[in-house]
């Protein structure tokens, strides 16, 4: 018998560990070194088993993707988006709606606002003390995301002011990344952040009913609503004073108390009113209407939208002061002095409409006294359902 | 709980994540076939994809418990339509409009309703920070929030599932954003990081010794004095040229440059203007505004604004914003941009000419040169070098960040003191959802069916 050559090579059992430095060097560097594969190919040429991979296909077509096609999310460009839909639109390079997601149609970034549009929004709430509701028509931005920005802006300063640590670099790399809102300049006409006028959908909307209406009747969003919730038709009279929906929502801001019930007990609810009622800016349908019957009037238009909207204003600021004065009539506040608390002592109310039929209400005061609550047993974790502000 | 949460190749999963391999995994996946399976199989696979990536951290049971078949959806309605037709137009002739010529009154997208299914994650703590992008996954939020810290309406929360209400605000911890949104440090870093703690234990030790070796102190502060004349000697215009090469290099030094030879830069940098401001007489213009620090610089180098620059107005100044980030993506926003690369071709040139040329007066700056020198001294007091932070200093954004940065409308967002108001629930309208899923139709669909299984 010829003596057998030896193999240089070593015990498959090493292998992995010898080899995985040069295969992982290789997966750093974008092109792999020839001279280690061929190395390696010289000293297994008597192994009939195959060399064992120290990084699995996947991961280095992973690394091989990151490194050609993905390297361009590695760092972003200043002013635009880079996300994962860039690669398909590489051949029509064009100002495309920015989608994250490659596979959802229905996700879009939405730009956010610019620093210089918050301080903006501030400036004319705090300091020009305008209405959160004509700020919002005047810049095209939601009247929450004004409070909300009014908030924020507060809360800056107030850190600003305590020395405070601020993420500044932060900040400006995500306004550079996300599409953003610019503040327009002296002369020109602001760009609308997000749609204001969103009516939200009616759950009792969803059903479809068959109504059978004449042809010769006009039958208009009021009766729709109506026929929605189950109301019956309104009388002849009340119909003919409601010329268009819009009347309905300047009688409703002077009394909200207008809308009519439906149902009774547990089941009343009110009738759902129009559109031009639920929306968040009914007197720009007002204004509109307003334009319409006096289209060569824009002063006139002006005077009487601006008087409009003082008059909402003050009813809704006494409103709001109305009912301010009833909360504090009924709660009298206790501080003594040599105590950092403050007792806020409201009476009781005990009928059925507060503790229920059987007196144990969830709204009851010391309902099913005597037997602890649920929250006092072992091992119940009480997350809380509310922070106050 | 233990977290499964891994981003494993094989699977392929897509989860709410920044990771690199998240992203290869969204960049892979395909929607599951739908030939030769039924419909339970697909319900189902289409239910693991989804579940995968929306609140994994959720136990099955308690979504199934926050799961509502009803989803909010609202229209942008339009005063001037509001205005023109009271309703009637719309239902009359035989109740859906009179048809004109086959085109109906009002056009509406269909409103993907399914793809909001799992909206009422989105109330989650952890998810909101999430998406807030002060996080770089929900596992990575809900740590903040069990670690505390984070606000909501500035009391401390530390429940992960708590539901938020619309007007809350929540705030995490800024040094905690900049650590999860940054860089990680490299070894380099934090090495130099140990040896400054160590540093400062030793002090700590040798606070005692210390007091006896004041006089030493002031002898070195002597000799600081002296050399700080010397400067004062030297012609202004060689240091002002000498400050800009500096300016110029901290603020074009590109990822390449090694990390030491970077910090190298920074601190030289930061050093000279040190030297500078020193000569003034007020004592307390290294602690002033920026703006002050600035003026005092120009004013101390005898430094005046060109006025003959006529091309200025052509090119339009980048946004404040745009600065003072990242050193590597200025340049590669400077080769993308016609009018910006013009702008960088112009300002190495008045670079070469600042420091070779000695016929350009040097003490002479355009606009480019004020705002570069302004740009470093903005980065080096907002975003400066900093060992003892967890996060590479100074600050950039960590890779891959750009592929997921968006912040959803149902959030306002300032980032400044890393705070975010939940405005109101996500909703649905016509063409676009609010909730962000990186899935689509086949599986949206599917998956809403799945849940609703229970209520046929």
């Amino acid at each position: 018998m010829p003596p057998r050559m030896q193999s240089r090579s070593v015990s498959n059992t090493l292998l992995p560990y010898l080899t995985s430095t040069s295969s992982s060097s290789s997966s750093l560097s974008s092109i792999p070194s020839l001279s280690s594969t061929s190395s390696q190919c010289l000293s297994r040429q008597f192994s009939a088993t195959a060399a064992p991979q120290a990084q699995t296909k996947l991961r280095r077509q992973m690394f091989e993707w990151l490194n050609n096609e993905g390297s361009i999310f590695k760092h972003h460009v200043p002013g635009e988006t880079n996300y994962l839909t860039r690669l398909k639109q590489r051949g029509n390079e064009g100002s495309e709606t920015p989608r994250p997601f490659p596979n959802n149609q229905h996700f879009i970034s939405e730009p956010i606002l610019s620093e210089e549009l918050r301080n903006e929004v501030y400036n004319r709430v705090v300091e020009q003390k305008k209405s959160v509701r004509v700020v919002s028509v005047e810049l095209g931005i939601d009247m929450k995301r004004i409070a909300a920005v009014v908030r924020l802006v507060e809360l800056e300063n107030r850190q600003r002011a305590q020395g405070k640590p601020l993420a500044l670099p932060y900040a400006r790399a995500v306004h550079e990344m996300v599409p953003t809102t610019p503040l327009a300049e002296k002369g020109e006409r602001q760009t609308y952040h997000e749609p204001i006028n969103d009516l939200p959908a009616h759950p009792l909307t969803g059903s479809q009913i068959f109504y059978p209406v004449p042809e010769s009747r006009s039958f208009n969003r009021v009766e729709a609503g109506r026929v929605f919730s189950g109301a019956p038709a309104m009388e002849h009279s009340e119909a003919a004073e409601i010329s268009h929906p819009s009347d309905l929502a300047e009688k409703i801001m002077e009394d909200p108390n207008s809308i009519g019930w439906v149902g009774k007990g547990a089941n009343a609810r009110q009738i759902l009113q129009p559109a031009d009622v639920r929306i968040p800016h009914p007197h720009l349908v007002a204004q509109e209407r307003d334009r319409l019957a006096h289209p060569n009037e824009r002063l006139a238009v002006a005077d009487l939208q601006s008087k409009r909207l003082e008059r909402q204003d003050a009813l809704e600021k006494e409103r709001r002061e109305r009912l301010q004065a009833r909360r504090e009539k009924k709660t009298t506040i206790v501080s003594p002095e040599d105590s950092r608390f403050n007792y806020r002592i409201k009476d009781t109310i005990y009928t059925t409409e507060t503790t229920g039929v059987d007196g144990r209400g969830s709204k009851a005061t010391g309902r099913r006294y005597g037997v602890p609550h649920r929250d006092r047993t072992r091992g119940e974790v009480k997350v809380p359902t509310r922070v106050e502000a | 709980m233990r977290n499964r949460a891994s981003n494993t190749l094989s699977k392929g999963k897509i989860r709410q994540s920044w990771s690199k391999y998240n992203l290869y995994n969204m960049q892979r996946f395909r929607s599951p076939p739908t030939t030769n399976r039924t419909f339970f199989q697909q319900k189902w696979s289409a239910k693991a994809a989804s579940r995968a990536y929306h609140g994994e951290q959720v136990r099955e049971g308690q979504w199934k418990r926050m799961f509502n078949h009803r989803i909010r959806s609202v229209i942008p309605m339009n005063a001037s339509d509001l205005a023109a037709d009271d309703g009637s137009l719309v239902s009359s002739g035989r109740g859906s409009g009179l048809d004109k010529g086959g085109k109906p009154a009002y056009q509406t997208r269909p409103t993907p309703y399914t793809h909001m299914t799992f909206a009422p994650l989105e109330r989650r703590l952890d998810v909101a920070i999430f998406r807030a992008l002060f996080a770089s996954s929900a596992r990575q939020a809900r740590q903040f929030v069990i670690h505390g810290a984070v606000t909501v309406n500035g009391q401390k929360m530390k429940h992960p599932s708590y539901l938020l209400n619309p007007g809350d605000l929540f705030q995490v911890d800024p040094d905690r954003v900049l650590y999860a949104t940054g860089h990680t440090k490299t070894p380099y870093e934090r090495r130099q990081g140990r040896l400054t703690r160590r540093k400062g234990k030793a002090q700590g030790l040798e606070g005692a010794e210390e007091a006896e070796a004041a006089p030493e102190a002031e002898e070195s502060k002597e000799t600081a004095k002296e050399e700080t004349k010397e400067t004062e000697k030297e012609d202004t215009k060689e240091t002002l040229k000498a400050l800009l090469a500096q300016a110029k290099s901290v603020m074009s030094a590109g990822k390449n440059t090694l990390a030491p030879q970077r910090k190298q830069e920074l601190r030289g940098f930061q050093q000279a203007v040190r030297r500078v401001l020193s000569r003034s007489e007020s004592s307390t213009v290294l602690a002033d505004s920026l703006e002050a620090q600035f003026s005092q610089l120009t004013l101390l180098l005898k430094a005046k604004r060109s006025e003959k620059n006529p091309e200025k107005k052509d090119v339009k100044p980048r946004p404040e914003d745009a600065f003072a980030t990242d050193r590597g993506d200025a340049e590669l926003a400077s080769a993308k941009k016609d009018t910006e690369a013009t702008a960088s071709d112009k300002l190495s040139e008045a670079f070469a000419q600042a420091t070779l040329g000695n016929e350009v007066d040097a003490s002479e700056l355009s606009d480019e040169e004020f705002d570069t020198l302004k740009r470093a001294l903005t980065q080096m007091r907002d975003n400066p070098l900093d060992n003892s932070k967890t996060y590479s200093t100074p600050w950039q954004p960590r890779q891959y960040m750009s592929a997921f940065a968006f912040i959803p409308r149902y959030l306002e967002v300032n980032q400044n003191i890393c705070a975010a108001v939940y405005l109101r629930h996500p909703v649905a309208r016509p063409g676009s959802a609010e909730v962000p899923t990186p899935f689509g139709e086949s599986i949206a669909t599917p998956a809403y069916g799945w849940y609703l299984r229970r209520r046929w």
